[in-house]
């Protein structure tokens, strides 16, 4: 069966194929000549399940004779091995014991012998029985077996310094203990001096802060100071000459008062005498004290005269009066009686 | 030699009071994890290992980025002192790195911080006050210490916490004076200050007068008020009235060079009011000074020469002063350069006629 032969390059193979291997197809049981050698090699079929595989082992198997066809002998052999094979069985089945055939006129019947139905069935009879071992004896320990001595004797010992150089091998492992350990405290120390120069630098600095600090301050309060200072002494100044303007001021106004005023005093002097402000003292005694007393002693004089005066008016009156009504009287009797 | 082989058992727990650190990368991201464990056990071998680890800057900056912080916030509310203790001591190791500075600012751990200061476990609260003392170092940390209205509290603590959390303290004090010193001066700084002048710890001495320094200096960085001229009055002013000034002069006798140089700085701030100067000078101010000028120390020599300077203002100072002068001609060569420059206006202020 041989297909197309792919092209390949036969030189680098390590052999050639007469047929190449390849999957076979599924062919139809009928199948038809014509149209399959133009078939493509569409479909595989599974090698499994293919009837023209050989399964099982080989090495007890029946070699297919080189003829695919049987011989008519073979044929005829078959046919007769099968024959016999069916006599055999025949012959078997007739072979088997049977219950001989009933005698002339009788016949087999089923007969119960027993009074009783039993039933038969498949069930033994079986009874338990017991059996106990004796309590367990300590098996001797087996005798060390030592089996006989063969062969030769070997020794070996590892001496010291063999196996490996402890110093020489124990010195990274310390190394990465020791180094490990600085290492984590050359860390901490680091944190802690960087921290000390750290405040160590702030210090100083803090010590210029405050120095120049200090001094700006004292400066300032000396500035304050001496501003005051010489405001105060300004002011003092000024009050100095303004109290000096004043005192000019005055002297100047009194000068002048004093000279306006200078013929003041001859004319005061003049218009007090003219109105009466220098008097002679017995004249105004005399004028004070006598004058009134007269004038009241008069007045008593002139009121006791006015007095006598109403007095004697009163009494004219009376009289008139009690003259006119007895003259009334007088008359109205006068015209009563007439 | 034995067989390369690898096992297949984990490798021996040595210490067992520490979680095993995963290899490389994945050692933060699983430490961080078994921190929001709810078992007590796991967090507390989880926080020694990460206390372990984080001296190494790489390793503290992995630790923030991943939001560490947050995990340890809360573990600082816990209620095992051993986990509080160990988170306190991981914040303080972080705030020796700029960076977790940097990040303390930003996720507000100065907050949280602060709520442990009425904490009863003194260790805890040891590396509370360290944290916050490392935070204040950097200008930006004490702005924010202040911004959180921690100085009045720090203040009251001072009176009655132990002495190294005193020095602390006093530390966290001084970084803050210098950025903003109203608000203590507000509750008090300087009767308590006051107190710890006459410590018998030198450490503690310094430190407080270094503080009442900065307290009289009173220079404001920080910008909320711009009120200048007030703050730095007020210090001294206080100063005065307190009746600082003549403990300060009997620290400059002090047998340590360090006390004796933060109180002459104090001094040279406090006498710059008149008052001040008067004060100084009632207790007799200028004789020590004047020894503390030969000092070999710069910075006791400094102070020094600038506390003479001040005084030097006063006529009875100068009158005084006139006769040392050749102490200060001999500062003239000096190695420091402030120094020479601050004897020679010392020397000018002495001889300056009206």
């Amino acid at each position: 069966m041989t297909s197309i032969l792919q092209p390949q390059k036969e030189a680098t193979g390590t052999y050639t194929f007469s047929s190449r291997p390849r999957a076979l197809q599924n062919r139809n049981k009928y199948r038809d000549p014509v149209a399959e050698q133009n078939e493509e090699q569409a479909q595989y079929g599974n090698i499994m399940y293919d009837r023209r595989v050989v399964r099982g082992n080989t090495y007890a198997q029946n070699i297919l004779p080189i003829s695919a066809q049987t011989d008519p002998i073979e044929i005829q052999r078959m046919q007769e091995a099968r024959r016999r094979a069916v006599a055999r069985k025949r012959a078997k089945e007739q072979l088997r014991p049977r219950t001989p055939e009933p005698v002339e006129g009788r016949k087999h019947i089923d007969v119960q012998t027993e009074l009783y139905l039993e039933e038969l069935s498949d069930r033994i009879e079986e009874s338990d029985v017991q059996c106990q071992t004796d309590a367990f004896l300590d098996r001797p320990a087996t005798p060390l077996f030592i089996p006989a001595k063969t062969g030769k004797d070997v020794a070996t010992q590892i001496l010291e310094g063999e196996l490996f150089d402890f110093d020489i091998e124990v010195n990274p492992i310390l190394e990465v203990l020791t180094g490990k350990t600085i290492e984590q405290a050359l860390l901490e120390v680091m944190e802690e001096e960087e921290l000390a120069s750290l405040r160590a630098q702030q210090r100083a600095f803090e010590e210029l802060r405050n120095a120049e600090l200090v001094e700006v301050q004292r400066l300032e309060e000396q500035e304050r100071r001496h501003r005051e200072e010489k405001e105060h002494r300004m002011k003092q100044q000024r009050e100095v000459l303004r109290l000096e303007k004043e005192s000019a001021k005055k002297i100047a106004a009194r000068a002048f008062a004093q000279h306006y005023l200078a013929d003041l005093l001859p004319s005061v002097y003049s218009s007090l005498q003219d109105n009466g402000y220098f008097y002679d003292s017995v004249e105004r005694d005399v004028e004070t004290e006598f004058m009134p007393w007269l004038m009241t002693e008069v007045e008593k004089t002139l009121d006791k005269r006015v007095f006598g005066r109403t007095m004697l008016d009163m009494l004219i009156r009376e009289v008139v009066k009690q003259r006119l009504d007895i003259f009334e009287k007088m008359e109205q009797t006068k015209h009563a009686s007439k | 030699m034995t067989a390369v082989r690898i096992s297949g058992n984990l490798p021996p727990n040595i210490d067992c009071t520490k979680a095993p650190i995963a290899f490389g990368r994945r050692a933060v991201p699983k430490l961080n994890e078994e921190l929001q464990n709810p078992e007590l056990i796991t967090r507390q071998r989880a926080l020694m290992s990460l206390c372990d680890l984080v001296h190494d800057p790489e390793i503290a900056l992995e630790a923030m980025r991943l939001g560490c912080l947050e995990s340890l916030k809360r573990l600082l509310r816990d209620v095992d002192s051993t986990v509080r203790m160990k988170t306190t001591e991981v914040f303080y190791r972080l705030a020796t790195h700029n960076v977790g500075r940097v990040a303390f600012l930003k996720s507000d751990v100065i907050l949280p911080l602060s709520q442990l200061f009425d904490e009863p476990v003194d260790v805890c609260r040891k590396n509370m006050h360290m944290a916050i003392e490392m935070m204040s170092e950097f200008p930006g940390g004490a702005v924010g210490l202040v911004e959180a209205g921690l100085i009045p509290r720090l203040v009251f603590k001072l009176t009655s916490e132990l002495e190294e959390i005193q020095e602390l303290i006093l530390d966290t004090l001084h970084f803050c004076l210098c950025v903003d010193a109203s608000e203590a001066l507000a509750s008090e700084a300087v009767s308590v200050l006051k107190e710890k002048l006459s410590h018998r710890s030198a450490r503690i001495r310094n430190k407080a007068a270094r503080a009442l320094m900065d307290l009289s200096l009173g220079v404001q960085v920080c910008n909320l008020k711009h009120t200048l001229p007030s703050v730095p009055l007020e210090g001294k002013n206080k100063l005065c009235e307190e009746e600082v000034i003549p403990i300060l002069v009997t620290l400059l006798g002090d047998p340590s060079p360090e006390v004796a140089a933060s109180a002459a700085g104090a001094l040279m701030s406090a006498t710059v009011t008149t008052p001040g100067k008067y004060a100084a000078l009632n207790a007799d101010a200028l004789l020590p000074l004047l020894g503390l000028v030969r000092s070999p120390q710069t910075n006791v020599c400094l102070n020094a020469v600038k506390a003479i300077t001040v005084l030097a203002e006063a006529p009875e100072g100068r009158k005084e002063l006139l006769k040392h002068l050749d102490l200060l001609e001999d500062l003239r060569g000096h190695d420091s350069e402030v120094t020479r420059r601050a004897a020679e206006t010392a020397m000018r202020v002495i001889t300056w006629k009206p």
